[in-house]
């Protein structure tokens, strides 16, 4: 089999859209293949950087995965597409905080991106620009913003809040102006 | 803020290149006129997807055809900007802004941004020119527009927050320039529905943010229909004449479980702030491609045009 199969196979696991031949073949090859191994370790480690949580990376993913197939097949279930918007409720102190200035937040995303731009893709960062770089001027320690638990019961947001963003990537369509990009925007929020 | 007086100062000793980039920003403007097909990859937190372009530049206006290549087949048929047929959720809520198709404006972005060169980088196989936007405050984010040599399209376009973090990536996988095109490239298939646009009544002044960031601009305000209830909900957008941000203002009307709520979908911030006013409260959602934060700082702005003209008095 070659290599470029079983990648889009263990893409397909990944995305969760693998059918059972597709994982048993996967799963078969990642027991003999090191460097298959390595790639869905990789492959985990960034899919949990997108959902912000962060695993143990030398997890062996396969191994948990096939002791659950051996016991029952995955239940798949009905997601729904707003998930990611997750709702936090803002404290009180943050009010002040927002009115002082600004860069105390986007804090808790740092880390997780630092540990993408680690993995393997270096080209995401800025380019060296000469002299002092700007854009670091700005990474000054902030105090860790305080976030409370997520919010049970906002049915209000999940109502309005998809059809707000599809509205205000629509309208950034209209510009003219490379219009594919916010297209690909609008785009990308119906995907999930 | 001692940021800008280091961007001054470099700015002063890259004026040459800052020239260049102007330049580089002035073809850009154009360079929509020129016909091209191609395939690009977009890239958030949580999202990637692949698409197909075809679009038809020349005198008589601009048509262009959008793709997704997988997932969900969702297009879009633009003439001019104006939205012929979408598929899918497209369709059902189009909206017919007239927002302004404002050009790049050199002049106007470098006030907001500094605009450097950064070099040269290859992208779908064709050489391209790195160009900067870099911003000088800390209420937008930084772009790296890879523009192709020789058309000034952008092949490759990053938007990149105050951190250095990656929030998004637009890029091109391949692509080429045409001379003409196939009647059957430009024809959208048959799931792509013609588009009922939902009418937008303007917004009288009714509301106003009391603060925005310097350099944004009131583009329009429109007032439509709710997706969910019976209310009218108005909508304020903003722009910088790259970045935007839209404000939506809807009652509550004595909803009490709905909550202050922020959230990140890549490049875009959502924030959603009650707020008292004398007819009830308001619910304040802020969207757009700017820090969380400014986006929080102007939905605690909002204010009604009443209380702006008392605080005037």
């Amino acid at each position: 089999m070659s290599r470029e199969t079983l990648q889009e196979s263990l893409s397909a696991v990944m995305d969760n859209e693998a059918d059972e031949m597709e994982l048993r073949r996967v799963l078969a090859s990642a027991g003999s293949d090191e460097e298959l191994r390595a790639t869905w370790s990789r492959y985990q480690i960034a899919r949990a950087v997108m959902h912000k949580e962060l695993l143990e990376p030398r997890l062996d993913i396969a191994a948990a995965v096939s002791a659950a197939l051996a016991s029952e097949a995955l239940p798949t279930q009905a997601r729904s597409p707003w998930r990611m918007v997750s709702r936090v409720a803002v404290a009180a102190s943050v009010t002040l905080a927002v009115l002082a200035g600004v860069r105390f937040y986007n804090q808790d995303e740092l880390s997780a991106t630092q540990l993408a731009q680690q993995d393997g893709q270096p080209e995401l960062t800025l380019p060296q620009v000469q002299g002092p770089a700007v854009l670091a001027g700005y990474t000054e320690p902030a105090a860790p913003l305080q976030q409370s638990a997520e919010q049970a019961g906002s049915k209000w947001h999940e109502q309005r809040l998809p059809s707000y963003l599809r509205q205000h990537a629509q309208q950034g369509a209209a510009t003219g102006v490379d219009s594919a990009l916010p297209y690909a925007r609008a785009a990308s929020l119906e995907n999930r | 803020m001692r940021v800008i007086p280091l961007v001054v100062l470099l700015g002063s000793c890259l004026a040459v290149p800052a020239q260049a980039a102007e330049s580089w920003l002035q073809r850009l403007a154009q360079a929509d006129r020129q016909s091209f097909q191609g395939t690009f990859i977009y890239e958030r937190n949580g999202s990637f997807s692949t698409h197909g372009v075809w679009h038809r530049g020349g005198e008589e206006g601009v048509t262009e055809r959008l793709l997704q290549l997988d997932g969900p087949e969702q297009e879009v048929l633009r003439v001019n900007g104006k939205p012929q047929c979408m598929s899918g959720v497209f369709a059902e809520q189009a909206i017919d802004a007239k927002w302004p198709a404002r050009e790049l404006d050199a002049k106007q972005l470098e006030q907001r941004y500094d605009l450097r060169v950064l070099g040269h980088s290859r992208v779908a196989g064709r050489a391209a020119t790195v160009l900067a936007l870099i911003p000088r405050d800390q209420h937008r984010y930084a772009f790296e527009l890879h523009l192709d040599d020789e058309t000034a399209l952008p092949l490759k376009s990053l938007l990149i927050s105050e951190k250095g973090q990656l929030l998004e990536r637009f890029q091109f996988v391949n692509f080429e320039p045409v001379d003409q095109f196939a009647a059957a490239d430009l024809q959208p298939s048959d799931a792509c529905k013609s588009v009922n646009f939902t009418q937008l009544a303007e917004l009288p002044a009714s509301w106003q943010a009391g603060w925005v960031p310097p350099g944004f601009e009131l583009d329009q305000a429109l007032r439509r229909g709710s997706p969910s209830s019976e209310e009218q909900v108005a909508c304020l957008l903003y722009g910088d004449g790259l970045a935007r941000f839209t404000v939506f203002l809807e009652p509550l009307r004595g909803d009490v479980l709905a909550e202050d709520a922020r959230s990140q979908l890549g490049p875009t911030a959502v924030v959603s702030r009650r707020m008292s006013t004398a007819d009830g409260d308001m619910m304040v959602t802020v969207v757009g491609e700017i820090p969380l934060g400014t986006a929080e700082r102007v939905a605690l702005s909002m204010q009604t045009a009443a209380t702006v003209e008392s605080t005037a008095q």
